[in-house]
């Protein structure tokens, strides 16, 4: 039961961190615009070339025109394949995409896994012995499941490599960053030792989802202490789940906003509308800046230090 | 050859943390290989003696250094209380979401320093990494700012803080044009460019610690006499009065320009530095507006003749207030619209920068000139002769144009149509290279910090002008189109350091006078190169 409560915490943790991180980017003021180009939400003409809707004569008396499908054309494969690294760092990219693809396929996994648990405790017709539905699922979970452990221990292990062995990466790595990766290197080795040992159809994975799933009462919950690999790599994935959201490894999720809340937001400030009012809102903010020239004193806002000539300067 | 660096190096105590030596520098072909040894010229001992000098082989600032333990100390605290104001929403709402996200989520991949020319032109040197410098003030942040930072900084990578690091990252920050190259690269969308602003602003706004050609003779004088050129509006008004002159005569064609004129269509806002280094720029405007029939107008108000913003490099404080100056003139003129002329960063600075900033009757529409340009060129308000432009023609994209603003096409539909043998760069468009020029670079040139530029900022492109000519004979004249005023200033110096001119026949200027060389009805080029017309240099 240990276990499943370590899962059940670090669990809670993940939820409560990442959603800190998120809250807290959610309430922050709105900035000014830092839009780089090329921006993917423009139409697909515009954004091979880099163009923006300023191309345009008169822009703000026309209606915008934004193109879901060709943001999804640029972030799908810039999320599953990095091809933001393919293209300019490819060195790189021949360890860093197996090590996030190794993730994501973990992640897949994660999802299917319970989604088979759910299906086996809530009894679903469809999901029984040798049904379809049954054999397609275990059959994906096979399949990524070992496809994202090999990938991510080959791409754990390359990116420590090149960390140790480039003075480029070396010069800047911290110890907290051979811990992350030493950290999630250890969970896909003792998860693919796990599974070489005496797990190949990796049923312990679904039977401790089938645990967790019903708080260590369903029929066959599996037992991390049976198998010492077993057990450090479900303390070692629960752990990682609760530690990422704490760290830079949450751009995981995080380069949400860094795409759309910065490098991608070009939303212009029309009058009377949602930006303009939260602008007006900062401009009544009191800096206390301590230059003289900015003439800040704590009472003075925005709006009034905007508004005047700065303070002359005593050499 | 130097020891690779990493970024607590910072705090080391040589003399000199990084030094180019002869032969470092990136190669450039025959026949500029005569300053392939080329280093910086050393600074007299005398001239910096009391000032911070020990980064590398230049000084942007000259900073003062602390004179006591006592105002060293109190220098540390002022610096880090700046620090501290930089993630307050008080005190940096402007940047506070975007710093913060670049902040925390670098994966220190290095993917940037591929992507920045100063690094790679430097010949790789360590402290021009756009990840240096901000991971030096991750650091910082991390282990004096944060909570139980100092607890940690060994896990999380630890830096010593003395009055030294603060002075060399100041410096550092000038050593870095902005120009963002390295944020479109970033896998994960950080923006080093971006730290490396915020720094700048910690200087500035907090310790009052900018060059002085951006903060003293810039923005300070902008706001105070109405141009950082120092031009005063009779000034400004006779500048302009001699270029219709100069007009008439160069061209044959008579021009008037409309002051004050309330209720036009269109306020042109130019660089003022245009009036006084490139007239033919200003006076190639007042021709093709008048020839198309615009409404349009200059201000003579102060500030409303030069649309420079150099706050947009360094303190949101003063560029706040020279935009609401510069949108205020509009408003009162009434205008429909503002029109940006060539210079990159007032472009940037008004037109989206400012867009959060502007409400209500200020939040007057803004326009690139290269937009409306596009539309006279290419819907034919004027007839054009393409012949006359029969010359090589390559073009520069100014970072805040293309990179910030998206603004690429239009000034390549204007060059296809009026230039026969206009050609690209490359790269080009959105991964253009920096003139070297950017973030006030062009303007800086105190202590040797012009030699540092043209050997290091501006020498990618160099090679890339060279790169787009390769194939042209020497003797035939080139024209490198810089819709930029900083860019052109750049340029210029560039052309003027390598001898360019006399050895390869290298000229510059805007977009408007190749527009107005290629008009049918003009009596005269308004471009020459040397001392001949273009329409007969290459005849």
């Amino acid at each position: 039961m240990g276990f499943y409560l370590l899962s059940y915490l670090c669990f809670a943790v993940f939820v409560v961190a990442a959603g800190c991180r998120i809250y807290r980017q959610l309430s922050l003021p709105v900035h000014v615009r830092w839009e780089i180009y090329p921006v993917q939400h423009e139409p697909a003409a515009k954004a091979a070339y880099g163009g923006s809707y300023m191309e345009e004569l008169n822009w703000w008396e026309k209606r915008r025109e934004r193109s879901l499908l060709t943001e999804l054309g640029y972030m799908v494969p810039e999320i599953l394949l990095i091809r933001g690294l393919w293209k300019e760092n490819r060195n790189l990219w021949w360890v860093s995409f197996p090590f996030h693809f190794g993730l994501y396929l973990m992640i897949g996994v994660f999802g299917l896994l319970l989604l088979g648990a759910g299906l086996t405790l809530w009894g679903s017709a469809i999901y029984t012995e040798g049904s379809g539905l049954r054999t397609l699922l275990d059959g994906l979970i096979l399949v990524m499941g070992w496809g994202g452990l090999i990938l991510g221990t080959v791409g754990s292990l390359g990116l420590l490599y090149r960390r140790l062995a480039n003075p480029e990466f070396r010069n800047y790595a911290t110890p907290a960053d051979y811990f992350n990766l030493l950290f999630i290197l250890l969970f896909f080795l003792s998860a693919l030792v796990a599974g070489l040992s005496n797990n190949p159809s990796l049923e312990g994975a679904k039977a401790y989802m089938l645990g967790l799933l019903s708080g260590g009462h369903s029929p066959a919950p599996y037992l991390p202490g049976r198998s010492i690999p077993g057990a450090v790599a479900i303390v070692s994935a629960s752990l990682l789940g609760a530690y990422i959201p704490l760290t830079h490894m949450s751009h995981m999720f995080m380069k949400y906003f860094l795409y759309h809340e910065v490098k991608w937001d070009d939303t212009p400030n029309r009058p009377g509308g949602r930006i303009e009012a939260a602008v007006r809102k900062n401009l009544d903010l009191k800096p206390t800046w301590g230059a003289r020239h900015v003439g800040a004193d704590g009472r003075k806002t925005w709006g009034d230090i905007a508004s005047s000539s700065p303070e002359e300067e005593k050499k | 050859m130097m020891k690779s660096l990493n970024p607590s190096d910072l705090a080391g105590t040589s003399d000199c943390l990084c030094r180019i030596e002869p032969g470092e520098l990136a190669p450039l072909p025959p026949p500029y290989d005569d300053f392939n040894q080329a280093t910086i010229p050393p600074l007299k001992p005398e001239k910096i003696k009391n000032i911070e000098a020990s980064l590398d082989d230049t000084v942007a600032i000259g900073i003062p250094k602390p004179a006591s333990k006592e105002e060293e100390e109190e220098l540390i605290r002022r610096f880090l209380a700046g620090l501290q104001k930089l993630f307050e929403k008080e005190n940096n709402w402007t940047f506070l979401q975007p710093l913060m996200l670049s902040m925390e989520h670098c994966a220190k991949c290095q993917t940037c320093s591929n992507a920045c020319p100063v690094y790679e032109m430097s010949g790789h040197k360590d402290i021009y990494r756009p990840n240096f410098r901000a991971e030096v003030l991750r650091r910082i942040y991390r282990k004096y700012v944060k909570p139980g930072g100092k607890l940690t900084a060994r896990f999380t990578g630890d830096i010593n803080l003395n009055w030294t690091v603060i002075a060399r990252l100041a410096e550092l920050a000038y050593r870095c044009t902005l120009c963002r190259r390295c944020a479109t690269v970033c896998p994960i969308g950080v923006d080093n460019g971006l730290i490396t602003h915020e720094i700048r602003k910690l200087f500035s706004q907090e310790m009052g610690i900018a060059p002085k050609e951006i903060h003293d003779k810039g923005t300070v004088q902008h706001l105070k006499v109405g141009s950082t050129t120092g031009m005063t509006p009779p000034a400004a008004k006779d500048s302009m009065a001699f270029i219709q002159e100069e007009m008439e005569e160069i061209t044959g064609y008579k021009v008037e320009v409309p002051w004050d004129v309330e209720g036009a269509d269109i306020l042109l806002l130019h660089n003022a530095g245009e009036m006084l280094a490139w007239p033919e720029n200003v006076g190639a405007f007042a021709i093709i507006f008048q020839a198309a029939g615009i409404s349009w107008t200059m201000s003579s108000e102060a500030m409303g003749y030069d649309a420079v913003n150099y706050g947009l490099w360094y303190d949101d404080v003063q560029f706040s207030r020279v935009a609401v100056r510069h949108a205020d003139i509009a408003r009162r003129l009434k205008v429909k619209k503002i029109l940006i002329g060539e210079c990159g960063h007032a472009h940037k600075a008004l037109t989206v920068i400012a867009d959060r900033l502007l409400t209500g009757e200020l939040n007057i529409p803004r326009e690139s000139a290269l937009v409306t340009l596009e539309e006279i060129v290419l819907k034919g308000k004027i007839r054009f002769d393409p012949g006359r432009n029969n010359f090589p023609v390559t073009l520069h994209d100014p970072c805040n144009v293309v990179r910030a603003m998206g603004i690429v096409e239009p000034q390549r539909r204007i060059l296809r149509k009026i230039a026969p043998q206009f050609r690209e760069m490359t790269p080009h468009g959105v991964d253009n290279y920096c003139c070297g020029g950017g973030s006030g670079f062009a303007i800086m040139s105190g202590y040797n910090f012009a030699d540092w530029r043209a050997l290091v900022s501006s020498r990618k492109k160099f090679l890339q002008i060279l790169q787009a000519f390769k194939d042209e004979p020497r003797e035939a004249p080139k024209y490198v189109c810089a819709p930029c005023s900083n860019c052109k200033g750049a340029i210029r110096d560039i052309f003027a350091y390598y001898h360019a001119e006399e050895r390869s026949s290298l000229y510059y200027g805007g977009l408007v006078e190749l527009i107005v060389n290629a008009m049918a009805d003009m009596k005269k080029p308004i471009i020459r190169f040397g001392d001949k017309p273009s329409w007969t240099a290459t005849a």
